[in-house]
Formats: C-alpha cells, sequence, structure tokens
C-alpha cells in the first residue's frame, strides 16, 4: 500500500458520493456528506504527513 | 501511461438502454461509501446489484447468484480480489471489471494473469463505471469476449481451463495447481517470454512459490507434459529472462 494509493482510494469515495449528488443518484444525506469529508480530510492528512513527494511512489516494489 | 492506453479495451459510448434490462451485476468493495454509491449508480441504470465488502462474502455472492458480470476492486480484506477473481472463474466465466488505485497492479492482472475485460483506476466516474459495464456486456453477447474458458491446444498439449485439465497427445496427465496456473499462462501467451517475475506474480499467493522454486515447477512441468523432458519443445528457457511456450509444429 502506497500513499498514492491511499490516497486515490479515499478520492474515489469523495468523488463518487459528489457525482452522485450531483446526478441526483443519490441522497447528500449528513452521513455521506460526513463520509466525503472524512475521505478528503484523509487525503489531507496524508499529504501532510508526507512532505517529500518522492515518496509518493505508484508503483508498488518491483 | 503507454502502457495503461496499450491495455486499456475498446469502450463504447452509446449503450443501448434493453441491454441493461434485468442483468445481474456483483459490485465488490470494502469501502462502504464507495460500494454504496457505485450500487446505486447501476440500480438507477435498471441492474440487479448484488454487494460485497471482501473476498469470502463476493465468492458466497457469486456462487449464490451467478451474476452477469462482477465489478471486482483489487485489494479487499479477507482475500484479495486476485483470488476473488480466480474464484469465480473456476465456477463460471463470466465479464469481470476491475477496480484499483495502482495501475501498476491492473497492468500485471488485466495483461497477464487472468484476463478480465476491462478496468477502471481509482478514482473515477461512476457514470464511466457504468458505461464500461454496458460496453462489456454487450460485448459478451455479442460473444466478443477473449475468453480464457475455452480449451487450449499448443503442440501436443491440451489445457482446459475450466476442467482444470491437461492432455498430452490425447492422454490425460496430473499436474499440481501450481504447474497448472504456470501451463494456463505461458500457454496464453504462446511465442511470448514471460519474465521469472511475471511467471512468479501469477502464481504468488499459492504460499510455496519462491524465486528458485519456479525453475523446479518448470522442470517438474516439462517432465509431465514433454516428450522428452531433457529437450524440452513447448516450454523453452529464455536465459536469463525467463520461460516461454512455443508451438514446436
Amino acid at each position: 500500500m502506497t500513499v498514492l494509493h491511499d490516497i486515490r482510494n479515499h478520492l474515489a469515495v469523495a468523488i463518487a458520493n459528489v457525482e452522485g449528488f450531483r446526478d441526483g443518484v443519490l441522497e447528500p444525506s449528513p452521513k455521506r456528506l460526513d463520509a466525503v469529508l472524512h475521505a478528503l480530510s484523509q487525503v489531507d492528512t496524508l499529504l501532510s504527513s508526507r512532505p517529500d513527494n518522492r515518496t509518493l511512489d505508484d508503483r508498488g516494489p518491483t | 501511461m503507454h502502457d495503461t492506453e496499450r491495455l486499456r479495451l475498446v469502450v463504447g459510448t452509446a449503450p443501448a438502454p434493453e441491454v441493461a434490462a434485468a442483468r445481474k451485476v456483483l459490485v465488490v468493495d470494502d469501502e462502504p461509501e464507495l460500494l454504496e454509491a457505485l450500487c446505486t449508480y447501476l440500480r438507477d441504470e435498471g441492474f440487479a446489484v448484488l454487494c460485497a465488502g471482501d473476498g469470502p462474502a463476493a465468492v458466497e455472492q457469486f456462487g449464490e447468484h451467478l451474476p452477469d458480470l462482477v465489478i471486482l476492486d483489487i485489494n479487499l480484506p479477507g482475500f484479495s480480489g486476485t483470488e476473488v477473481l480466480r474464484r469465480i472463474r473456476l465456477v463460471r466465466d463470466v465479464p469481470v471489471i476491475l477496480l484499483s488505485a495502482r495501475v501498476h497492479e491492473v497492468d500485471r492482472v488485466v495483461g497477464l494473469e487472468l484476463g478480465a475485460d476491462d478496468y477502471v483506476v481509482k478514482p473515477f466516474s461512476p457514470r464511466e463505471v457504468v458505461a464500461r459495464v454496458k460496453s462489456v456486456l454487450r460485448r459478451a453477447e455479442r460473444g466478443e469476449r477473449r475468453s480464457s474458458w475455452k480449451e487450449r491446444r499448443v503442440g501436443a498439449i491440451s489445457i482446459d481451463t475450466v476442467a482444470h485439465e491437461v492432455h498430452v497427445n490425447g492422454k490425460p496427465v496430473t499436474v499440481t495447481p501450481t504447474q497448472f496456473r504456470i501451463l494456463d499462462v505461458l500457454s496464453s501467451h504462446v511465442g511470448q517470454t514471460l519474465t521469472r517475475d511475471q511467471l512468479l506474480a501469477c502464481v504468488s499467493g499459492e504460499g510455496d512459490v519462491f524465486d528458485r522454486t519456479l525453475d523446479r515447477h518448470i522442470a517438474n512441468l516439462r517432465a509431465r507434459i514433454e516428450p522428452d523432458p531433457a529437450n524440452p519443445r513447448h516450454i523453452l528457457t529464455v536465459f536469463g529472462v525467463g520461460y516461454k511456450m512455443v508451438d514446436p509444429a
């Protein structure tokens, strides 16, 4: 699991839900809005914990 | 990104609504909020949707409901999406779309291992996933899938990937599951040299395969399938790289 991998997973949650709100497919319930906020703050945390972005390596160990 | 483009399969743009009608789709992802979003989109499009949050649940749901298509996250708790893919392929050869946050990982699995039909890299637009689902189902209905399903024949050797049987000159030969997997991968890439890493990646998860034992698996496999194991004509060594399978005819 790389940092980039985790970031993408959290972004996937945020984007899928916000798109759902936009398209009228998902109700923007407090629970879903919280999930989006949580996902985004996780991204923020991950980015802050790794100031050296050379470690944001997409490729796993080879 | 060239690899991504190369592996990206043809994606249609104008899905016919009737294709969506009453098709069963199993969605597997360990993020509940993502799973719910994706499932809701698919339900909205008229699919019958089944959801699973881990490997064991996915396999169970698959066996119980036999969906028409599976959307599968590669990283799952329980056992991996790769393992889920292997197990469901043993039951039925349905189209599979992989989800992954790592392009690298998708390359390996889609390009080599078990022949997923398409993949989507996270983060994605749920509408795009729906479009892919329709496109893959349409291809499947037209019989345009490249299938990992049929019997494969290379020289004197035939491999039945459904029954997990190997025949040499028409006679049944017993191979271990690891040997079968190696043979399966090599025979689906006839003429192409596969590196040791690629072959190891395909058999990892077996628990008994390490770099040095790959050679032993190959040697044992040759002993079973080559008419003259000392002078292999089907599975050739590519020195310093790996192995390739060829049709000696």
